[in-house]
Formats: structure tokens, C-alpha cells, sequence
């Protein structure tokens, strides 16, 4: 509980069970906040009142496109965001992320980008069976495609060019990890990993929004020093992180989330998840 | 080179360029006996022989044909329909009902766009990771083409197909098309190689086009492993120029000589030949 009065914003579009979950736990601590809807936003880029009215604005937009430009411009008019327009950048997109990872040395599975149906399917066949395609932008899982032979990657390679579009039109090729049918997503909020749980699902994919089942996951340093490694790569703030569990027995991080879901956490740990992450936020304002 | 053996036979032959022209919906173009309609927009050919046949103008090829050849479910329900063989075929309209009917039918299986030229966005599936991905694409690739999903077993053909010519009824001319590839169009790179016609490629193809409504079509057989031949595509506006030099057949002027043959039935056209037959 902090005495002093704190003027926050959530900006947000579609109100799942995690914001209903913040806005609770914020009244509960005494917090005023006001509800910014982006979809009614319409941001002034040469006045700034936002700039008198809040501290912070904490951005819980499922719209990547969106809250990419909003935070572009709240962060240019120096209002604080968590999280910054930055890491919502690198997190957004895998190729900036597995970049951001790489140059922090945090390990991740080899990836190639290619920028022509051509050379993709030539990186493809260079790295060898299978590989995993994804979308340079997107999540739960949508349009990964995990390709098993030539045929395959002939026939998604074309599907992708007549979809069309800057994010169809780069390739990010990876190897497959062939995980232990399951992955482990940790929690960061700033210098703290809240929790870890495993993802179990029969399926390649397993993203809890698709079936897989959270399980809690003991947080082992190793989990717990590249969780944080991992979020200070993007730039932190309150980030999850997927890791995978090579057959080699290594720990590789695939991606990092700038706007975590955790409904499917809450089955599985028995942390205040949404209290947790107001506590860090009134700590930023 | 349909244009050159126009003039070859002193036929006064125009170009009307879908291009430029402009169609009213109750009348015709002035001044013509026939219309061979060579366009490569599937969709194009299809109204203008939809309404200029409509207004009695006589078509090659009729708005029927190009209709049912131009779509491959309507290829394959009139082709089963006269009992040409062809491969097991499968409709499904959404994902999940697509994904359990390509389990069902077994790996691998071809997906194929409904409409569509020149071996695009044919899908060959071999595992059900693949499946589920394309299955995905084609959804979010949405619209009319993408939202219902053809399933055909796949043949596993001997490096080759079988493409032969039908004009008017006869079987003029077939080439295997050679290539590495499951994909044999001469457009992707397959190679052309005369193919003797034998008497069951000759009645395949007769039956083929009889059973989309004759015309000037173009047939492609497939070679099964048990040796059977099996009928998966008819072609209304067919290229050739890859088939004339392995075959020595001269196709233009042998489809040119139809279209005149048809031309000449007027005015007491045929109704098999001509699209009048469309207004019933």
C-alpha cells in the first residue's frame, strides 16, 4: 500500500479474466486508475495532456499494432509505460527477439530469416527436417507451421506469398526443438521470476490458449537465471517467458511475451499473479 | 499461332480483348459466326461465354464447358457422374471436418484450390503436422477460393502424366509431361514427350470431355500404380505450344478447323455445339 497518490492509466481493448483480476486487485490497494479503451483512443501526437493527468499507463492491449503506436507515442511524449515501447517492439516481433537474445547470449534454437520464397525454402532444406515456421508477428499460436519434408515447405512457402503482406512476406525458419511434449513458461516482473509452469499437450503447440494444460514447475536457478536473462535481453518490465527443454537435456528460450495471459497459471501456482504485477507497477510510478 | 492459322486459311479473325470490351446483358456482339474464347482469366471467360452465348452468339468453348472444367469439384462430379474414373475426391467445408475427412481418407492426400491454373497452390500432404498448417493458411487466406477444401488421394504417378487434346469429340494429340516433381504442368517446368494414343487413352479423353461438354478441352490422365489410368483434370482454354514439336500434331489449325466446322453449322446450329441450349 502506498500513501501516495498515484495516477494510472490501463490502457486496454477486450477485457479478459487477467484484467479483471488487475482491476481488482488495484481497488483493493486503494488505486485510481482510468479504464483508456483504445478503441475509442484517439491520440493527439502534437498536444499532450496525458502527460499532466498520469504517472504511468500500463499497457494491457491485445492488439499488438495498437499498443505498438500507442506506446510509441505516450513513451515520446515521456510518459512512463509499462511496458516501454521498446520491449513491446522486441516482443512483438521473434526476429527482434531472437536477436535482442542472441546478442545477450542467452540461448535460443537456431533460427535463419529469409526474405524470398526462394532462399526460405533454401534455408529450409540447409537446416534439415523438421523445422518450424512462424509468423514474424502473432501469438497463440497461430500459423506455426511445423514442416516435416520438401513437399511440405514447397506447399506453406506458397500459401505465405499468396497471403501476402509484410508479415507473410519474411520467413523465420527454425530448428524444432522436439520438447518433452511439454514447454515451461515463467513469469518476470522486474528482477523477480514469480513463478514457473509446465505447458503438457499431446500437440507440437502448446500454447494453454490451444489445450495445453498449465502444471506447476519447480524454479530451478537454471530456469530462474534465464528467465531473468532473458527479460533483461527485451529490456524487462512484466514479461513471460517460453522455455524448452532440449532432448540434449539444455534449456533454450523460444519466445518472450509482452502482454502475458495467466489464467492458465492461476490453475497451476498459487501466487497473486494480478497483485504481484500492481505492487511492481506502483513501484515504477 | 491460333491467329496465324486463322489468316493460313483466310479467315477473317478478330480479337475481341476482354480487356477493353464492355458485355450489355441483353445483347450480343455484332458480326460474329463463332467466339473461341482463349482468355486465361478463369473468371472472364466464364461471364463473356455466360453472355454472349446467352444472346445466341455461338460459343467454343460453351459457357457449360468452361463452368465445369474450370472448377474442379463440378470436374469431378461430372466426370463420376459418366463414370469416368477418376481419384477418390473429398469435399469438406471448414478445417476440422477437412482435417478428419484427410485422416479418414489416409496419407498423402492433394489439396487443391477449386479453380485455379498451372499447378498454384496445389498442396501435396503427407503428415498431419502438414495438414493442420495448410488447413490454418487456407483459412486465414479466406474468401471464396480458400473456404471449401477439395481432398484427392494422391497417385503416385511414375514421374509423369498423360495430357491429351479433345476437339469436337476427337483425341488430336497427348504428350506425357516428364518431372521430378509431383507437379508435371509444362508450366512448372514439366517436360513434354509424345504419348502414343492408345485406344484407352483415346476413350478416356472422348469420355472426359463428353462428360464436361465437349468442346476444345485439354485432358490430364494419370498412370496409377495398378496400372489403371484415372482422369484428374479438364482444361477449357488449354496452352499447347509445348505440345506441337513432340507430337508434330498442328493443334491450332486442328482447333481452328473446329471452330469453323462449328461456325458453318449456322444458322441451323447445333444444339450440342453452340450455347443457345443454356436458355433451355
Amino acid at each position: 500500500m502506498l500513501s501516495r497518490t498515484v495516477r494510472l492509466g490501463v490502457l486496454c481493448s477486450r477485457i479478459r479474466l487477467e484484467e479483471k483480476l488487475i482491476f481488482r486487485a488495484l481497488e483493493e490497494r486503494g488505486v485510481e486508475y482510468d479504464r483508456l479503451d483504445e478503441r475509442r483512443l484517439a491520440l493527439q501526437l502534437q498536444a499532450n495532456g496525458l502527460v499532466e493527468k498520469y504517472d504511468l499507463i500500463w499497457c494491457r492491449s491485445i492488439s499488438h499494432s495498437r499498443a505498438l503506436y500507442a506506446l510509441s507515442i505516450l513513451n515520446g511524449w515521456g510518459i512512463k509505460t509499462v511496458n516501454s515501447y521498446q520491449v513491446v517492439q522486441t516482443c512483438g516481433d521473434k526476429v527482434l527477439t531472437t536477436t535482442a537474445l542472441i546478442q545477450h547470449g542467452v540461448p535460443t534454437p537456431r533460427t535463419v530469416v529469409a526474405l524470398s520464397v526462394e532462399a526460405a525454402l533454401q534455408a529450409i532444406e540447409e537446416m534439415g527436417y523438421p523445422v518450424v515456421l512462424k509468423p514474424a508477428m502473432g501469438s497463440w499460436g497461430r500459423l506455426l507451421s511445423k514442416v516435416n519434408d520438401r513437399e511440405t515447405a514447397e506447399a506453406v512457402l506458397k500459401h505465405k506469398a499468396t497471403l501476402g503482406g509484410p508479415m507473410h512476406s519474411v520467413f523465420y525458419i527454425q530448428e524444432y526443438v522436439d520438447k518433452p511434449s511439454r514447454d515451461i513458461r515463467t513469469l518476470v516482473i522486474g528482477e523477480e521470476v514469480v513463478y514457473a509452469m509446465y505447458r503438457r499437450s499431446a500437440h507440437w503447440i502448446t500454447n494453454t490458449a490451444r489445450g495445453g494444460e498449465a502444471l506447476l514447475c519447480p524454479l530451478s536457478p537454471e530456469i530462474r537465471d534465464l528467465s531473468l536473462a532473458a527479460a533483461q535481453a527485451v529490456g524487462g518490465g512484466i514479461l513471460a517467458v517460453d522455455l524448452m527443454e532440449t532432448d540434449d537435456g539444455r534449456l533454450v528460450v523460444g519466445e518472450v511475451n509482452h502482454t502475458p495471459e495467466f489464467h492458465g497459471a492461476m490453475q497451476a501456482v498459487d501466487v497473486d499473479i494480478a497483485g504481484k504485477m500492481v505492487d511492481y507497477m506502483l513501484q515504477q510510478a | 499461332m491460333i491467329f496465324q492459322a486463322l489468316r493460313e486459311r483466310g479467315v477473317e479473325g478478330e480479337r475481341v480483348d476482354v480487356n477493353t470490351i464492355t458485355l450489355g446483358l441483353s445483347e450480343g456482339i455484332n458480326g460474329y459466326d463463332v467466339v473461341l474464347v482463349r482468355c486465361l482469366s478463369h473468371l472472364r471467360a466464364l461471364y463473356a461465354s455466360k453472355l454472349l452465348g446467352d444472346n445466341g452468339q455461338c460459343m467454343v468453348n460453351t459457357y457449360e464447358v468452361i463452368a465445369t472444367s474450370g472448377d474442379k469439384l463440378l470436374t469431378s462430379l461430372a466426370l463420376v457422374k459418366r463414370g469416368v474414373p477418376t481419384p477418390r475426391t473429398k469435399v469438406a467445408f471448414t478445417t476440422q471436418s477437412a482435417l478428419q475427412s484427410i485422416e479418414q481418407m489416409g496419407y498423402p492426400v492433394v489439396l487443391k484450390p477449386l479453380n485455379g491454373s498451372w499447378g498454384r497452390l496445389l498442396a501435396k500432404i503427407n503428415d498431419r503436422d502438414a495438414a493442420e498448417t495448410i488447413l490454418e493458411h487456407k483459412h486465414t487466406l479466406g474468401g471464396y477460393r480458400h473456404s471449401v477444401f477439395y481432398i484427392q488421394e494422391y497417385i503416385d504417378k511414375p514421374g509423369r502424366d498423360i495430357r491429351s487434346f479433345v476437339v469436337g469429340g476427337e483425341v488430336i494429340a497427348a504428350i506425357y509431361r516428364h518431372a521430378p516433381h509431383w507437379i508435371t504442368n509444362t508450366a512448372r517446368g514439366g517436360e513434354a514427350v509424345a504419348c502414343p494414343i492408345t485406344p484407352q487413352i483415346e476413350h478416356l479423353s472422348r469420355a472426359a470431355a463428353e462428360a464436361v461438354g465437349g468442346g476444345v478441352v485439354a485432358i490430364d490422365i494419370l498412370e496409377a500404380p495398378d496400372g489403371r489410368l484415372l482422369v484428374s483434370e479438364v482444361n477449357h482454354t488449354p496452352e499447347f505450344r509445348n505440345s506441337i514439336a513432340p507430337t508434330g500434331v498442328d493443334i491450332a489449325g486442328r482447333i481452328v478447323d473446329y471452330v469453323l466446322e462449328v461456325a458453318a453449322m449456322e444458322p441451323g446450329r447445333s444444339r450440342h455445339e453452340c450455347s443457345a441450349e443454356q436458355s433451355d
